[in-house]
């Protein structure tokens, strides 16, 4: 079948490209660290769930075997073609510690694999998937509505106090604090708070890999501020097994855990009713930590929600319209579209050349700028734009891509302009000299003037202070 | 190639062919509880691989079918044990359900005196209709169609104890076709209940695996090894198939296996014997035929009348013969020389018999 065929080779190159973000930084973290993790049947699962598919099942090949078998008889299972993503995937496992790397046996880290084993067939007594509260009778459970609407509240306000470049509600201080150490906003002569570069960039990224930066960054922090990195991964990984719109109980959690509640209720990843409460709720955020389905129920009002995800259409013509109301996503379209008029449900405006060299001029670096824009349009079509074939009008791709080329036009060099030269021969000497040092950047002997590189200057001051000396 | 994929399971839970398998006469007895914890194990698997990976699962049960299990079954929360810190929830939700529905099930079966048929091949029409609705969704909103539309590799995971039935031939053919035609895999492991004709051609047909488990207490790894992967990853990380396929097809008119088989040129129906009028369409043949037909019937097949139906020639004779059991058994059977796609220049054969509706 044709279509098997190309799953392949698609798989091919996947394969080879960067696998999830956590598992980088879990590959950096020392075989100590990483089999304590391994203890808990959570962790296993969800990080399990973060490999590629073909590491998946390698290790769910060897999961339930008791001895180790010859990596020759594995390897007969892969046939040649494709040897070289095999290897690439048994690589990856060993980074992780997950299957040690041997030429002769293979077998699964026994810590790993017990608990991986508990994960699927229960059993054990870890506690790692949360231990759920007892019902309170005072208060019933929120509801899920809730708990989306808390999340994507809290999330939205940390994204648009970014875009607002810090004029919009503020978030908590550890937010700041993250976002200002994560270089995705920084403070400009010790002003306000200014997004950066790397905080445009953020923005067009997919709710999904924005939460895991932040994540990260979380992580990053977390040995500065002595806490224990295990402790914190467990939690994280034991949130996004929880079950949504239930309650658990804090009881049980280490002192770095409860710590972490209050972190975790600014991002919108948790839920609690006070914060000295003795219960807590995962929302959609840690619920799909792991998974790919989206994190937030559909950001806006009622009209995007009908639709999903999907809110633009965008016209060969270069006219957008936004189906939205949320001040959020206007604020991102703001970044690279004019916009025109605004209705209560629709945004029109129109991508220019103005538009797009601003988005370019703010910082959204140069090489991923079209990409980005390109990637933001696809991923927030309109249902109905998703019939067209190619998705986006082709013009309106290439015009963003050649306006991204004109910046790349000019290139700048630091020099020296030497002008005002008494006479064209003294011009013409000087210039010719700088010329055999093959330092002349630009010339004009209309003007009798030449601008030279930076090097180059002491030897051209040199030779012209020579010269007037001489002449005097 | 990292997406979502959707697994249909047809279980057989046939009490006789499950009191046969546990007998410890057997070389390997196994019971259906135990393998029914290896299955259970292999389904968490499944959803532990991705979150977004969808089941469905289907009992046949003898004289009937049920649906025990899909993802998108509202839970009853009332009548799942209460939630603990050890188990990851989704697990624990599904196989409490699985095991409360095939326990009732059973437990309805009564104490027949003769056991009626298994339903085996409603159940696998119903993980197909299953795999159809959620492929194709519900016209009536939009962004579901598109969620849904993404739900590549379909494929169902046939586990049978029980031999083929041969009446079954036809629904099964049916099964098949649509099987391709929506790209679903069909693999089949076969705990139990000798070779099965049909369930073989499935998987060899619709590109899935067909295993024969000779040892009943390791289920577990061949269900790891040889199922788990979805379609898409074995280009990757192969997995078994068969080195033989038995591609004996029914007759339409006592749903016997035969090795050799009188086709219908017009409808392509299969007779064991050559019949004056088609039973499906109601062709007449000409006398003349059947009797040149039947001088050759009893071992004179493959030399003068079984090779014409596969030869491009066009034959003469409005029933040409097709012998089955002149085809190599090895894997390197082209499945256009399966007897039933074979059709004849001198009628107007369009559609496959099977396609035709069940004749009487």
């Amino acid at each position: 079948m044709p279509s098997v065929q190309q799953a392949s080779t698609d798989s091919a190159t996947a394969s080879e490209a960067p696998s999830h973000l956590l598992l980088a930084f879990l590959q950096s973290q020392s075989q100590n660290t990483l089999t304590r993790l391994y203890q808990r049947p959570s962790s296993c699962l969800s990080i399990f769930r973060l490999l590629g598919p073909l590491e998946r099942q390698i290790v769910m090949n060897l999961l339930w075997l008791e001895s180790s078998i010859p990596a020759s008889t594995m390897a007969t299972w892969v046939p040649h073609e494709v040897r070289k993503t095999y290897e690439n995937s048994l690589s990856i496992l060993s980074r992780l510690h997950i299957l040690p790397q041997s030429a002769v046996k293979l077998a699964l880290n026994p810590t790993f694999k017990t608990s991986l084993r508990h994960a699927i067939i229960g059993g054990g007594s870890s506690g790692s998937f949360g231990v759920p509260a007892t019902r309170d009778e005072k208060h019933s459970s929120p509801s899920i509505e809730v708990l989306d609407a808390y999340a994507l509240e809290r999330w939205e306000t940390i994204l648009h106090y970014m875009v607002s470049s810090g004029i919009a509600t503020r978030p908590s201080q550890g937010v700041l604090f993250l976002l200002q150490r994560s270089g995705l906003m920084a403070s400009i002569h010790g002003g306000s708070l200014q997004i950066t570069s790397l905080g445009f960039q953020f923005l067009l990224h997919s709710p999904h890999a924005q939460l895991w930066e932040l994540l990260l960054q979380y992580l990053h922090m977390v040995e500065e501020r002595q806490m224990d990195l295990v402790e914190v991964l467990s939690f994280l990984f034991m949130l996004s097994t929880m079950e949504l719109g239930r309650e658990y109980s804090v009881e049980h959690l280490s002192p770095t855990q409860t710590a972490m509640l209050e972190d975790l209720r600014d991002y919108g990843i948790i839920w609690q009713r006070r914060a000295t409460s003795k219960r807590f709720c995962p929302t959609r955020l840690a619920t799909t930590l792991t998974s790919s389905s989206p994190p937030l129920p559909a950001a806006g009002g009622v009209s995007a929600s009908a639709h999903g995800q999907g809110f633009i259409i965008l016209e060969t013509n270069y006219r957008l319209y936004a189906y939205t109301d949320n001040p959020l996503q206007i604020a991102v379209l703001n970044l690279f579209v004019t916009l025109k008029s605004r209705y209560p449900n629709l945004v029109v405006g129109a991508i220019t050349r103005e538009s797009v060299k601003k988005a370019l001029t703010n910082g959204i670096t140069a090489d991923q700028a079209s990409r980005q824009i390109i990637s933001y349009l696809t991923t927030h079509a309109h249902p109905q734009m998703r019939k067209n074939k190619p998705l986006l009008p082709v013009t309106v791709q290439d015009q963003i891509r050649l306006w991204e080329l004109e910046k790349n036009r000019m290139k700048s060099q630091e020099g020296y302009l030497y002008t005002a030269f008494a006479s064209q021969a003294d011009y013409e000497y000087v210039l010719n000299y700088a010329k055999q040092l093959g330092v002349v950047l630009w010339e004009s002997s209309g003007r009798r003037c030449f601008f030279g590189t930076l090097e180059g200057h002491p030897n051209i001051r040199g030779f012209i202070e020579r010269r007037t000396a001489g002449n005097a | 190639m990292d997406n979502a994929s959707h697994l249909g399971v047809v279980l057989d839970l046939s009490p006789k062919q499950w009191h046969l398998a546990a007998q410890p006469s057997n070389p390997h007895p196994i019971t259906l509880v135990a393998s029914l914890s290896h299955l259970l194990a292999f389904l968490n698997a499944h959803i532990a691989c991705k979150d977004e990976n969808s089941l469905a699962l289907f009992g046949a049960l003898p004289g009937k079918s049920v649906m025990l299990y899909s993802s998108t079954m509202p839970v009853n929360e009332e009548e799942i044990q209460p939630a603990d810190a050890n188990t990851y929830r989704p697990f624990k939700v599904m196989d409490s359900t699985i095991m409360k529905h095939i326990v009732s099930e059973v437990e309805a079966l009564g104490e027949p005196e003769v056991e009626e048929p298994i339903g085996f091949v409603g159940a696998l029409t119903k993980a197909m209709c299953y795999i159809n609705r959620v492929t194709n969704g519900s016209t009536s909103s939009t962004s579901r169609n598109d969620d849904l539309a993404t739900l590549p590799d379909p494929r169902i995971l046939v586990i049978s104890v029980s031999p083929d039935q041969s009446s079954s031939y036809i629904p099964v053919m049916n099964l098949i076709f649509s099987a391709q035609k929506l790209k679903v895999t069909i693999d089949v492991c076969k705990i139990f209940g000798g070779e099965s004709v049909f369930l073989q051609q499935a998987a060899h047909l619709t590109g899935g695996s067909y295993i024969d488990i000779d040892r009943p207490d390791a289920i577990l790894q061949y269900l790891m090894m040889s199922f788990l992967p979805p379609p898409g990853l074995r280009q990757l990380i192969s997995v078994p198939t068969q080195d033989k396929i038995d591609f004996r097809a029914a007759c339409f008119c006592h749903k016997n296996i035969v090795d050799i088989g009188f086709v219908c040129s017009v409808c392509l129906s299969i007779f064991c014997q050559p019949v004056p009028v088609c039973s499906t369409c109601r062709t007449k043949f000409p006398i003349k035929t059947l009797q040149r037909l039947n001088a050759s019937r009893p071992n004179a097949a493959p030399g003068s009348a079984g090779t014409p139906a596969r030869s491009s020639t066009p034959a003469r004779t409005a029933t040409p013969a097709i012998s089955a059991n002149s085809l190599p058994r090895s894997t390197s059977i082209n499945p256009a020389a399966v007897p039933r796609v074979v059709s004849n220049g001198s009628a107007p054969a369009t559609s496959s018999p099977m396609q035709n509706g069940e004749p009487r």
